[in-house]
C-alpha cells in the first residue's frame, strides 16, 4: 500500500469537507450551540417549576380540627413551621358546597374540570374523628399494621373518575383513616406540582398534631419514630457523580460519534458517485485500498473531532447548569449528578477512538451502497438502530462488565470504560485483553467490509433502475441454478427464525411434545428449504446436499460424533457459567424434560436427536450452506450457516454452543461434500446427549462396560476425566483424516462454488 | 498502444438473466491515432472506456494499454492513463489549481516538475483565468478544460475521452476538437467516443461502430465507404445498425425454436 496516496487522499477530502457548510454545520457548529440551548431551556424551566405557585381548592374546610387549623380566615396557611417559599408557591381557595348539591366528591370533581384550580382538597366530616383517635379499630391487625393502603382507596376512587377528563385521585390518610382526599390530575404539571407540595404540607401538620397530642397526653415525642434507620454512605461524593455520568457520558458520545461518521461518509461516498468524482478517482493510480484508508481516515477525524465537541461543549454547559441549579436551590437531580468529572474525557478518549474507527468503517460500508447523497440519508436510521441498542446496553441497571458482557461488541468497551471512570481499575485491565480483542476484530471486520465495497464493480456502478416483483419472480424460476443462489440461501435462514419467532406466539404451550417438535423441525426447518429447493432450483437433491457418501468418511463422523460430545458438554457447561441461565427458563426446562424423559428413551431419541438431525441438517448444512457457498466464499458459508442455525435455538446459551457446533458440522459438511455425515455427527451428539440425561433421570447405574467412560452421580451422568482427554485426541485425529482424505470430494466442492 | 481482443463485459440482469454489455470487441489504437468509438447511447462505449481505465473488470477477452493488461497489472494501465468521462467530475469545493496538482501529486510527479508541467497545461488550455476558481462556480467549459488538464498533467501516452463534448456549447465543443488534435501531433494514442458523427469525421483517423455490445465495424472513414459501398457516413452508420437489428431478431427466433440456444440470444439484448 502506497501511503503516500493515502496521505493525500485523506487531505483532499479533509480539505474538502472543511469547506462543506453543511457538514461544518452538523459536525461541530450544532454541537456547540445545542447544549447551551439546551442548557439555557432546562435552566428555564426549572426556574419555572421555581417560581410557579399553584392554587388549591379546599372543600368541607369546616371539618377540620379546630385544635390545629391548617388555614386561617383568608385561606393563608396558619402553621408557623412553614417556609414564606411554601406560603407563596401554595395557595388555598375555600370552597363551600352550594345549597343544591351534595355529593362533595362529585362537586370536587367539577371544580377539578373547570380548570380554574390545580387540585381539589376535600376535608371529609370524619377527620376530626379520625385525628383525634376515635378510629375504627378494625381497621387495624393485631400487629398494628393497616388493613387496607393508601393504594387500595386510590385504586377506588379512580373507578369514580371520569374516564373522559382522566382525572386520577389521590387520598390522602391523616394517619390511618380516609379523612382527606386530593383530586389531581396527573396529566397536568401543575396539578402534580400541587399534589407534591400539599403532601409535603399535610404531612408538616401531622407532625406538628402528633407532637401537641403527645406532649399533652405526657408521652415523649421520640415514641412516635422509636427507631431511625440511619444511612451511612461510604462513597465519596465525585465517585457517586461519576458513577451517574458514566452511565450517561459514553452513550452521548458514542451516538456523535456515529452521527459524526455518517455525514461525511455519505458526501465522500454517495456524493462523489452522484457528482462523477470518484470513477476519476478510481481511474488514478490511487488503488482502492489506498482511496479507502484516505477517505476512512477522514472520516474518522470528523467522527472523533464531533464527539469530542460534543463532550467538551456537554461538559462546559453541564458545568455552568448545574452549578447553577445548586445555587438556586432547586433540583435534588442537579444535586446529585454534580458538575461532569473532568477525569472522564480521558477515559472516554479511550474508548472514542476505537470505536469512532469501528463507526467510521462501517458509515463507509454502508455509504457505498447509496447511489446518491439522499439515497445515502435513507441508511443512516437502519445504521442507528443496529448500533443503538449496543451503545445503550450498559445504561440498562444491574448489567455490569462481566466475562459475558465484555465479548458483546461496542457494550463491552463502553463496560470498560464505564468501570474506569467509576474507579475500578482492577476490574478493567481483567477484561481489558478481551476487550481489545473484540474491538480490534470488529474494526478488522467493518474496515474490510469497506475496502470489498469499493472493490465491487456491482456496489460502484449499480445503475439501480426499476424493480419490480413480477420480473424478479420471472427471474428467480428462469434462471435458477443446481443449488439455491446466496440469496435464497440466506432468504431461507432469516425465514426459518420469522416463522420460530411468530410460532412461538402462536402454539399452545399445551400441545404434545411430539406434535410440537413434528411442527418445528419439519414444518418450520424443512419445509420452508425443501419447498425452496424444489420451486428454485433445477436439481433439488444437489440443492439439499444429498450427495452419495464415501465409507470411510461415514466411519470418520460416527467417531467424531462420539469423540466431540465430551467437549461440546464441557463447552456447554463453561457457557453457562459465564451465561448463567435465568431461574425462569431453567425451570421451563426442566418442566420439558420432566415431561419428555417420562417417555420412553426410543421415543426421546426419535424426536430430539434424530428428526432435528435430519430436518437442520438438510436446512442448514444442505440448503442454506450449499447456497452461501456460491458466491461467497467457503468461510462466510461455514460461519453465516452456523450462525442461522444457532439463532434457532431458542436459550441465548443454547444458541452459542449451537453455532460453535454449527461450525464444526460446516467444515465436516464442506469436506465431505454433503449432509449425510453432518446428519450422523449432529445424530449421535444429540442421543448421547439425551441418553445420559434418560439415563440420570431414570437413576440407572452405569453398566461396567462403559464405566471407563462415564460415571453417574445422584441424577446425572457425566463422562469420566480420561476420556475427556483421549476424546479429544480420537475428534483431532478423525478431523485431520477427513482433511486429508477427501481431495475428490473438494473438487466436487470447489465445482459447487463456482 | 492499445489493443483490445475479444473484450466481453456481462452483467447480471434480472429481465434476461445476463446481459452483454460487450460482446467480443476487437480494435486497436496506435500512437499518435485518433480512434473514434461510435455507438448510440448504451452500445457499451462507457463499458469498453472503464475498462481500459480499470474502472471495470471484463469478463473475459484481454485489453492492453501501452502493453500492459489491464487485469495482470493495472496500476502500470493507470499510469498510462488519462481519462476525461463525460461528467467532468469536477470537485466543487476545490480550485481549478488545486484539483490539477491533486492529481499530479496521485500520479508521484516531483512538486518543482509538477509545478512547471501545471504552468505549461494551464497556458496551452487557456486557464489561466479560472486558476483559483472553485469547481462548483465553473461553467461547463471550464469545467471540462479543467477535467482535460487533470487526465494530461501526467503527460500519458494514452488518453481517453469518454463523450467529452457532450453538453458543451459549439464553441467550447470546437475547442475541445483542436486541443485533442494536438494531443495527436505530440504522438499520443487517443480514444475519442461520441454518438455524434461529424465530430468522428471531422477528428478521427479510424472509427468502430459499436452497437449492443458488438463491434459492427472498424477501419478508416475511406476504407469503411469502401468495403460498404456508401460514401455517406450517417448513411453507413444506419445502415449497419439495421442490418445488425436485422440479424439479431432472425438469431431471436432461432433461439425460440431451439431452446438450447435460447438463453445465448437471451443474453444479447
Amino acid at each position: 500500500m502506497n501511503w503516500k496516496h493515502v496521505q493525500l487522499i485523506y487531505k483532499r477530502e479533509m480539505i474538502d469537507q472543511l469547506r462543506d457548510r453543511r457538514t461544518i454545520f452538523t459536525i461541530t457548529i450544532l454541537p456547540l450551540l445545542l447544549y447551551p440551548l439546551l442548557g439555557m431551556l432546562m435552566m428555564q424551566v426549572a426556574q419555572f417549576h421555581r417560581e410557579s405557585s399553584v392554587k388549591v381548592a379546599v372543600l368541607g374546610y369546616q371539618n377540620w380540627p379546630e385544635e390545629l387549623p391548617l388555614l386561617d380566615e383568608s385561606a393563608n396557611i396558619a402553621l408557623n413551621s412553614v417556609s414564606d417559599e411554601t406560603r407563596r408557591l401554595l395557595k388555598f381557595e375555600l370552597q363551600s358546597m352550594p345549597s343544591h348539591k351534595t355529593d362533595m366528591m362529585a362537586y370536587a370533581r367539577e371544580l377539578m374540570a373547570s380548570n380554574t384550580v390545580d387540585a381539589v382538597l376535600v376535608v371529609k366530616p370524619e377527620l376530626a374523628a379520625i385525628a383525634t383517635g376515635k378510629v375504627d379499630n378494625d381497621r387495624f391487625t393485631e400487629t398494628g399494621m393497616p388493613k387496607t393502603d393508601a393504594a387500595k382507596i386510590d385504586a377506588s376512587d379512580t373507578q369514580l373518575t371520569s374516564p373522559a377528563k382522566d382525572v386520577s385521585s389521590t387520598t390522602l390518610e391523616a394517619s390511618s383513616g380516609e379523612g382527606l382526599i386530593l383530586i389531581s390530575n396527573l396529566a397536568r404539571d401543575q396539578s402534580t406540582m400541587a399534589q407534591g407540595r400539599l403532601s409535603r404540607l399535610i404531612d408538616r401538620w401531622w407532625d406538628n398534631w402528633r407532637t401537641k397530642k403527645m406532649v399533652k397526653a405526657g408521652l415523649a415525642v421520640s415514641l412516635s419514630e422509636p427507631i431511625q434507620l440511619k444511612v451511612v454512605d461510604t462513597s465519596v461524593s465525585s465517585v457517586r457523580q461519576a458513577v451517574r455520568w458514566s452511565k450517561v457520558l459514553p452513550f452521548v458520545m458514542l451516538v456523535w460519534a456515529l452521527t459524526g461518521a455518517f455525514y461525511p461518509a455519505v458526501d465522500l461516498c454517495a456524493g462523489e458517485k452522484e457528482r462523477g468524482t470518484l470513477e476519476t478517482l478510481l481511474s488514478s493510480p490511487a488503488r482502492r485500498r489506498e482511496i479507502v484508508w484516505g477517505k476512512l481516515l477522514t472520516i474518522n477525524t470528523f467522527s472523533i473531532g464531533s464527539a469530542l465537541l460534543n463532550l467538551m461543549s456537554m461538559q462546559f454547559t453541564a458545568g455552568l447548569v448545574v452549578r447553577n441549579l445548586v445555587a438556586g436551590g432547586t433540583g435534588d437531580i442537579a444535586q446529585a449528578l454534580g458538575p461532569m468529572p473532568f477525569h472522564s474525557l480521558g477515559w472516554l478518549l479511550l474508548l472514542l477512538l476505537p470505536m469512532s474507527a469501528f463507526f467510521s468503517a462501517l458509515a463507509l460500508a454502508v455509504a457505498a451502497l447509496a447511489k446518491s447523497t439522499k439515497e445515502g440519508q435513507y441508511y443512516l436510521m437502519p445504521l442507528l438502530l443496529v448500533t443503538l441498542p449496543l451503545v445503550g446496553l450498559p445504561m440498562i441497571p444491574s448489567m455490569e462488565l462481566n466475562l459475558g458482557t465484555c465479548l458483546i461488541p461496542v457494550s463491552g468497551a463502553v463496560f470498560l470504560v464505564r468501570a474506569l471512570i467509576e474507579g475500578r481499575y482492577q476490574e478493567a485491565i481483567v477484561h481489558l485483553p478481551i476487550v481489545i480483542l473484540v474491538t480490534v476484530f470488529c474494526c478488522w471486520m467493518a474496515i474490510r467490509w469497506a475496502v470489498r465495497q469499493f472493490e465491487s464493480e456491482s456496489v460502484m456502478f449499480s445503475e439501480g433502475g426499476r424493480w419490480d416483483l413480477r420480473t424478479w419472480l420471472r427471474h428467480l424460476w428462469r434462471d435458477r441454478q443446481d443449488t439455491a443462489r446466496p440469496s435464497i440461501a440466506l432468504m431461507a435462514g432469516v425465514m426459518i427464525l420469522v416463522i420460530k419467532f411468530f410460532a412461538q406466539f402462536m402454539i399452545s404451550p399445551s400441545i404434545s411434545i411430539v406434535t410440537s417438535m413434528l411442527l418445528v423441525q419439519l414444518g418450520m426447518i424443512l419445509l420452508p428449504c425443501v419447498v425452496m429447493a424444489f420451486l428454485l432450483t433445477r436439481n433439488p437433491r444437489r440443492a439439499l446436499r444429498i450427495h452419495r457418501v464415501q465409507i470411510n468418511h461415514i466411519f470418520a463422523a460416527v467417531l467424531i460424533g462420539f469423540a466431540l460430545h465430551p467437549s461440546y458438554v464441557v463447552l456447554g457447561d463453561a457457557i453457562t457459567s459465564v451465561y448463567p441461565i435465568a431461574p425462569e427458563t431453567l425451570q421451563m426446562l426442566s418442566k420439558f424434560e420432566s415431561n419428555l424423559f417420562d417417555k420412553p428413551l426410543w421415543e426421546c431419541l426419535v424426536l430430539l436427536a434424530i428428526l432435528p438431525a435430519v430436518c437442520e441438517e438438510l436446512a442448514y448444512r444442505g440448503f442454506i450452506f450449499g447456497g452461501l457457498l456460491r458466491q461467497q466464499g467457503l468461510l462466510r458459508a461455514i460461519i453465516v450457516s452456523a450462525l442461522l442455525f444457532g439463532f434457532t435455538h431458542a436459550v441465548l446459551q443454547q444458541s452459542i454452543t449451537a453455532s460453535v457446533m454449527g461450525l464444526i458440522l460446516g467444515f465436516i459438511a464442506w469436506r465431505t461434500g454433503g449432509v449425510i455425515c453432518t446428519i450422523i455427527v449432529h445424530g449421535i451428539n444429540n442421543s448421547l446427549s439425551l441418553t445420559m440425561g434418560w439415563c440420570g433421570r431414570q437413576k440407572l447405574e452405569v453398566p461396567d462396560g462403559l464405566s471407563w467412560i462415564f460415571s453417574s452421580s445422584g441424577d446425572s451422568w457425566s463422562y469420566q476425566p480420561t476420556w475427556h482427554f483421549t476424546s479429544i485426541v480420537i475428534a483431532i485425529a478423525m478431523m485431520l483424516i477427513l482433511f486429508q482424505r477427501s481431495r475428490r470430494t473438494e473438487r466436487n466442492v470447489l465445482a459447487e462454488m463456482a | 498502444m492499445v489493443e483490445v481482443e475479444a473484450l466481453t463485459k456481462a452483467y447480471p440482469d434480472l429481465e434476461s438473466g445476463q446481459f452483454l454489455a460487450l460482446d467480443n470487441v476487437d480494435f486497436h489504437v496506435g500512437p499518435g491515432e485518433i480512434f473514434g468509438l461510435l455507438g448510440p447511447n448504451g452500445a457499451g462505449k462507457t463499458t469498453a472506456l472503464r475498462i481500459l481505465s480499470t474502472v471495470l473488470q471484463p469478463t473475459s477477452g484481454f485489453a492492453r494499454v501501452n502493453g500492459f493488461d489491464v487485469t495482470t497489472h493495472p496500476d502500470e494501465v493507470r499510469y498510462s492513463i488519462g481519462f476525461v468521462s463525460n461528467n467532468t467530475a469536477i470537485y466543487d469545493r476545490m480550485t481549478a489549481w488545486e484539483m490539477v496538482e491533486y492529481f499530479g501529486k496521485l500520479h508521484g510527479i516531483p512538486e518543482e516538475r509538477l509545478n512547471q508541467r501545471m504552468e505549461e497545461i494551464f497556458k496551452q488550455l487557456q486557464m489561466e483565468e479560472i486558476r483559483n476558481i472553485a469547481g462548483g462556480r465553473m461553467s461547463t467549459g471550464m469545467k471540462q478544460k479543467v477535467s482535460i488538464a487533470r487526465a494530461i498533467v501526467h503527460d500519458p501516452p494514452v488518453l481517453v475521452f469518454d463523450e467529452a463534448s457532450l453538453g458543451l456549447d459549439v464553441l467550447v465543443a470546437r475547442a475541445l476538437l483542436k486541443i485533442i488534435e494536438s494531443f495527436r501531433e505530440q504522438g499520443k494514442c487517443i480514444i475519442f467516443s461520441t454518438h455524434i458523427m461529424r465530430e468522428v469525421e471531422k477528428l478521427c483517423d479510424r472509427v468502430g461502430i459499436l452497437y449492443r455490445g458488438r463491434m459492427l465495424a472498424t477501419g478508416s472513414l475511406p476504407e469503411l465507404a469502401e468495403t460498404y459501398k456508401n460514401n455517406d457516413f450517417e448513411e453507413l452508420f444506419f445502415d449497419l445498425l439495421n442490418q445488425s437489428d436485422q440479424q439479431r431478431r432472425h438469431e431471436t427466433a432461432l433461439a425460440a425454436s431451439s431452446p438450447s440456444l435460447g438463453s445465448e440470444a437471451r443474453s444479447q439484448r
